[in-house]
């Protein structure tokens, strides 16, 4: 009984392991060169708000006695 | 080992080699054929344009490089289209509409093609924006450029030369 437990046990470790490593399989690029548009999406944003960034970046630049360098525009498709 | 255990390890192995060979085109092979829907409203099949030679230029509003050659691209259309040459833009945006509306002010005559599921850019395992292809007379894939910088527009013009002798 016990024996089965810990067959069973070790059953589903092995394939959680083996799913798990499917993740590492083919991790090629998500995002095909033709499909760059989607970088673009507004989705894609983490800063949608622009009040509330420009307020938060003016209290970021005050508190580090520095301004710019904070990041660049769009996503990488080259269309911005 | 067991046979049970055997199977089991089996099956943990192939669980975790999902890689999917994808077939693309290579020069040498043969052009994955498609038909796509064209700009001027009718359908334009790659198979139908065997015996010509076809340059397809993989192409987006998006991409700055693109935009640059397309009217490069046109002039090549219109110099070489009576040696039995066709170039064919195949835009790669899921919405067709920017491509319209931008090629309104483009003096391009040849046809726009429109692949809004990237299935023909997959098919031919696109890996640059633009990509440039080049299919001779007996539908092979001779040549693939990728990018496009300020010059290019001479080695098309020389490939599509070396082509159209044969």
């Amino acid at each position: 009984m016990r024996q089965s437990i810990r067959a069973a046990i070790r059953l589903v470790l092995l394939l959680g392991l083996a799913a798990g490593a499917t993740g590492c399989a083919s991790v090629e690029p998500w995002v095909k060169p033709y499909e760059r548009q989607y970088f673009a999406d507004i989705v894609m944003s983490a800063e949608r708000d622009p009040v509330a960034v420009s307020y938060l970046n003016h209290v970021f630049e005050a508190r580090e006695g520095a301004r710019g360098a904070t990041g660049s525009h769009g996503g990488g498709c080259g269309c911005n | 080992m067991d046979p049970a255990r055997r199977l089991l390890l089996a099956c943990c192995l192939s669980l975790s080699v999902p890689g999917v060979a994808v077939a693309v085109a290579t020069p040498g092979s043969a052009a994955p054929d498609f038909s796509l829907a064209a700009r001027d409203g009718g359908k334009v099949r790659l198979a139908d344009l065997k015996g010509q030679v076809v340059m397809i230029n993989f192409w987006a509003t998006w991409c700055g490089p693109c935009r640059q050659e397309m009217p490069l691209l046109a002039q090549l259309n219109t110099k070489y289209e009576p040696l039995g040459f066709t170039l064919l833009g195949v835009n790669v945006e899921p919405d067709s509409a920017a491509a319209v509306t931008w090629l309104k002010g483009m003096p391009v005559t040849f046809p726009i093609l429109f692949d809004t599921d990237s299935t023909v850019a997959g098919s031919f395992g696109v890996e640059g924006m633009p990509s440039t292809v080049f299919v001779d007379r007996k539908g092979q894939v001779r040549y693939i450029h990728q990018g496009y910088k300020p010059g290019d527009e001479a080695r098309y013009a020389d490939m599509i030369r070396s082509l159209v002798k044969e």
